[in-house]
Formats: C-alpha cells, structure tokens, sequence
C-alpha cells in the first residue's frame, strides 16, 4: 500500500500553518485517500489503477493547498477587536465631539437651568445645547451599524455606541471627587448637586441619545442577518 | 456555470444536513452525502476539507481526533449549537431559491 502521508506532505510542503495544525491535516487528508483507496480495492479494482484513481481525483495540489491556508487562516483577535468596538468607539467620539465644536463655532445658545442645582448663582446649572443631542442619535446609529457590521454583538455594540460620553462619565465619577479632595476653594455643598447635575446633563441625556439611535438600528440589523 | 457563492452555500446545507444524524470523519461525510444522493452530488477531496475547515472557523462545527474501536485515529465532525440554529435559515433560503427559479421555469414554459 502507498505511504499516503508521505505522498500528501509532500504535495502540501511549505503550508503556511503551524507545523502541529499542517502535520494533523497531512493525516487527515492522507485518511481520507486511505480510505478511497481501500474502497476502490474492495470494489474489485487492481491496486495500480486504485493509486491512479485516487491521484487523479485530488486535481490540482496548489489549488487545495491555498484553499486549505485561507480556509485555516486565523483572524488576529486584535483585528476583530478593532473593527467591532475601537473603530465605531472613536468614530463616535470624534463625531461627538466635532458637531460639539461646530455647534459651540456657530453660537447657538445652551439651554440653561438650575432646576436641578437649587438656588441659581450659588451651585452648578445645567447646560445643555440642544442641536448638540439632536445629532447624537444618528451619531449613535452609525457607530451601532459599523460594529455591527464588523460582527459586533450586544455588549461591543452597546459599548461604541455610548463610548462618547466616557470622558464626561470618568469627569464625574472621577474629575469631580478628586477635585474636591484637592481643590480647598471648591465648597462641598455644591459638589453633589454638581455630580448630579453634570451626570445628567452630559452623561445621561447624550447616553440616551445615542442610544436612541444606536439600539434600533442594532436591532433590526440583526433581524436583517437572521 | 453555477457561481461559486451558490455552490459552496448548498455544500455547506448539504454537510450540515449530513452532521445532524452525529459525528462522522471527512470520508464519511462525503460517501453518506454521495449515497444519499443517489450519487448526484460528490465532494472531492480538495472541495470537502476547506469547505470543512471554513465552517469549523466559522464555528458551525467542531473536529476533534476520536480513536475508533480498531484503533484507527480519525479526525471527526459534530455540529455545534450554532450549527444547529444555521440549519433552519439555510433551509429557508434554499427552498425561497428554488421555489422562486421553480415559478420562473414555469413561466418561461407558458
């Protein structure tokens, strides 16, 4: 009987696979000739024509050994890591961040109330520019479709989608009691209101809105795909 | 001319169909699908492993090396959970295609 396995890696040399993944596919292809081998025998067919039979039905050897690289090809997890939740993570933020520029540029006037500080003067008043959050939900659609369609699922699409409004969270859960700390001048008494008031208003708000966009459009993106 | 996008879509239907009965090694896969096509369709070597090995990438199924009860080492194929829910939107697909070129025959036979 023909030694398959040599027969196979020589004709699969210089796979570009680990030597541990190329030597199992040597022996399982070399199996599977085996076992085409055996069967034509059994069927009454001389061992010659049997070796030639099977030879011939292997075709081309550079063909199936690129075949076999890029069906094997492993995908760096950096790069799905990229493509489902940095990519539309920064885009989001950048876009976030640029339309607050533009609308600051333009001077359009914030929305501003102390509803939720208590007295106006003394503690921190929210201020919210309205045009700003009208564009976070198409921001937030965008990033949803470019991490969705990298593969992104629930938590990756939910994270790229809000990831603009990172700074302004770490701002306040971090920014706003480390400054109290350190900052003597800060009265303490206006620092809680302020956490609420900042959590709210650029934190909350803009959370909403790009989740507003971004869900529905995950949603139904993954309908599409089932 | 079939397109290759067609092709490898029923092929993969056609494995995945093959593996919901159990495991089996890449030889068998292809002499069940060819006896139970009554020899319509075969898988050569070369079509069958990529094919193979880009649905395990894919994780619709699993190979794992069994030793079977004369002691032979045989690398076999088991449909995983995903494979299983692949199945059904397979089949969908493959029966709006047909059903769809069967009604355009019939139109083209009026």
């Amino acid at each position: 009987m023909p030694d398959w396995q040599e027969l196979v890696r020589q004709r699969l040399k210089g796979l570009a696979l680990e030597s541990e993944e190329s030597a199992q596919i040597v022996e399982e292809l070399a199996d599977h000739l085996e076992d085409q081998y055996r069967a034509l025998l059994c069927d009454g067919i001389s061992e010659k024509v049997a070796i030639d039979c099977v030879r011939e039905k292997i075709g081309d050897w550079r063909d199936l050994k690129s075949q076999i690289e890029s069906s094997r090809e492993k995908e760096r997890p950096m790069n799905s890591r990229v493509s489902q939740f940095w990519l539309p993570a920064f885009l989001t933020i950048l876009l976030a961040m640029s339309f607050l520029m533009i609308v600051e540029a333009l001077g359009f006037e914030p929305w501003v109330s102390s509803a939720w500080g208590g007295p106006q003067g003394t503690v921190p008043v929210a201020v919210v520019y309205l045009p700003w959050l009208i564009t976070l939900p198409f921001i937030g659609a965008l990033g949803a479709y470019v991490s969705g369609r990298a593969g992104g699922r629930g938590w990756t699409v939910f994270s790229s989608v809000i990831f603009p409004i990172v700074p302004y969270l770490a701002f306040c859960v971090i920014g706003l009691p480390t400054a109290m700390i350190l900052d003597g001048h800060i009265a303490h008494n206006i620092i809680l209101p302020a956490f609420f008031v900042g959590f709210g208003v650029w934190v909350l708000l803009p959370g909403v809105a790009l989740l507003a966009g971004g869900m529905p459009v995950h949603y139904f993106s993954r309908r599409a795909l089932a | 001319m079939i397109a290759a996008g067609i092709k490898r879509g029923t092929a993969e239907l056609v494995v995945l169909s093959v593996l919901q009965n159990g495991a089996l090694h890449g030889y068998e896969i292809a002499r069940r699908i060819e006896q139970e096509t009554k020899g319509s369709l075969r898988f050569t070597l070369a079509a069958l492993y990529p094919m193979l090995y880009r649905m395990e990438k894919q994780k619709w199924i699993r190979g794992s090396w069994e030793t079977s009860v004369n002691g032979r080492r045989r690398r076999c194929y088991r449909l995983t959970p995903s494979g299983k829910q692949k199945i059904v939107p397979l089949r969908k697909e493959w029966s709006a295609l047909f059903a769809a070129l069967h009604r355009l025959a019939g139109v083209s036979n009026a």
